[in-house]
């Protein structure tokens, strides 16, 4: 742990003089890190650089990025909050000339903490640590092996513990409509704990994040009823993976499956009717 | 089965709704199970729209719409072809029989496959339990 620290200390001052401010983790008042701009003007806060938990950084920067587009800014980044600056920089929430990327490479245990299948960065040109293989996620195994009505079971009394604050909405780096089809009340049903049975809620969101989830699991993090949202986002994922060819955040220049029109391949694969 | 399916048919307005009018025009026999409403494209039909049919108690939906290449708004049907099949692996996921969901291509032309379509899904939906009991 201290030699990533260190050595990711050094690629932050070695960035800093270029840029108007490095967004990093660093120990708060409370012992608790937190997403901070770090600045040439205060250099002694680095001794406060911290690697982990894992914060929505990428929303840290969206923010910044919306109230001064043409800040230079550099971020330190794990694999997913990559991906997830990849994919707001596909659908245009960010400029990636202004950002530079540090790439950190997660440990065996955080890899493990979060089941993730790529906890390494693969655009970013400074990196910090050794990058690792994935690691397989027994979760999303666990319920996919499941029968239906094992599923619909299962499914049902994690929504019925949803208190429905939208958490999960508001930390995901992917969410940046300005108007969220989740407050509408034709959509998803308000006043009524727990929620009608298929939720709205997840089922809108589920397939929102089709194509886009990058698997950082920070909404499964914050979610305060522990259900484990990500297991179907990444299956669906697997789906996009087979019909699309299309890995959220892997490769810079290919387009979102949404914006394109089906090519042949792409519809064959679809199992639809000719 | 006692109760008689409910079965919401959102149709496009270029091809299957006018597919479903020539089944009528030549007096072709369907079951009365389907409501239709007519979209102005396949690709209107929006997820939120087909997962609020089911809430509000549908047992089977349908989205027809024009033959890929013949979209009168060019590609407003691939908008369909990419959606459905992944809201169709969703409602597995989630446990829901997938079969609920039903997508095809009916042009102006095909009044005789929109009434085989439909009698296919209607019997297919009918061998299903009610939507809102497995939801319970």
């Amino acid at each position: 742990m201290t030699d990533r620290l260190t050595s990711l200390r050094e690629a932050i001052e070695a960035v800093l003089p270029n840029v108007d401010g490095v967004l990093a983790l660093r120990i708060g008042p409370g012992g608790i890190s937190a997403s901070h701009l770090f600045s040439k003007e205060h250099p002694e806060d680095l001794a406060k650089l911290a690697l982990w938990p894992k914060e929505p950084v990428p929303d840290t920067l969206k923010i910044i990025l919306r109230a001064h587009p043409d800040a230079k800014l550099a971020i330190v980044c794990r694999g997913c909050e990559e991906r997830g600056i990849v994919e707001m920089f596909k659908h245009a929430q960010l400029n990636l000339d202004n950002v530079t990327l540090i790439g950190l490479q997660c440990e065996q245990a955080e890899a493990e903490f979060c089941r993730c299948a790529k906890p390494f960065t693969v655009h970013s040109k400074t990196t910090v640590g050794q990058s690792i293989k994935g690691v397989p996620d027994p979760v999303t195994e666990k319920i996919a092996a499941m029968s239906q009505p094992e599923r619909l079971a299962f499914w049902k009394q994690e929504f019925e513990h949803c208190i429905k604050c939208y958490g999960c909405r508001t930390i995901c780096p992917q969410c940046f409509c300005n108007v969220c089809t989740l407050e509408d009340e034709k959509w998803v049903e308000t006043g009524r704990l727990p929620m009608a049975n298929p939720s709205m809620y997840h089922l809108i969101r589920a397939m929102h994040m089709t194509a886009k989830c990058v698997a950082c699991r920070e909404c499964e993090e914050t979610c305060p009823a522990d259900i484990p949202l990500a297991v179907q986002f990444r299956l669906m994922a697997r789906d996009v993976k087979e019909l699309f060819n299309y890995e959220a955040g892997a490769v810079m220049d290919q387009k979102p499956p949404q914006l394109l029109v089906l090519e042949e391949g792409d519809y064959e694969r679809s199992g639809l009717p000719h | 089965m006692t109760t008689e399916p409910k079965i919401i048919g959102f149709l496009c307005n270029w091809c299957s709704y006018r597919g479903a009018d020539g089944a009528g025009m030549a007096r072709l026999k369907y079951p009365p199970n389907i409501k239709i409403i007519r979209v102005p494209c396949s690709g209107r039909v929006s997820p939120e729209l087909v997962l609020r049919t089911f809430r509000e108690g549908a047992d089977g939906v349908m989205v027809l719409g024009c033959h890929i290449g013949d979209c009168h708004y060019s590609t407003g049907n691939h908008r369909t072809a990419k959606r459905m099949p992944l809201l169709k692996k969703l409602l597995e996921y989630t446990g829901i029989d997938s079969e609920r969901l039903y997508i095809n291509w009916v042009s102006a032309a095909e009044g005789e496959k929109f009434a085989s379509v439909i009698r296919d899904f209607t019997e297919k939906i009918s061998t299903l339990p009610p939507f809102r009991e497995t939801m319970k």
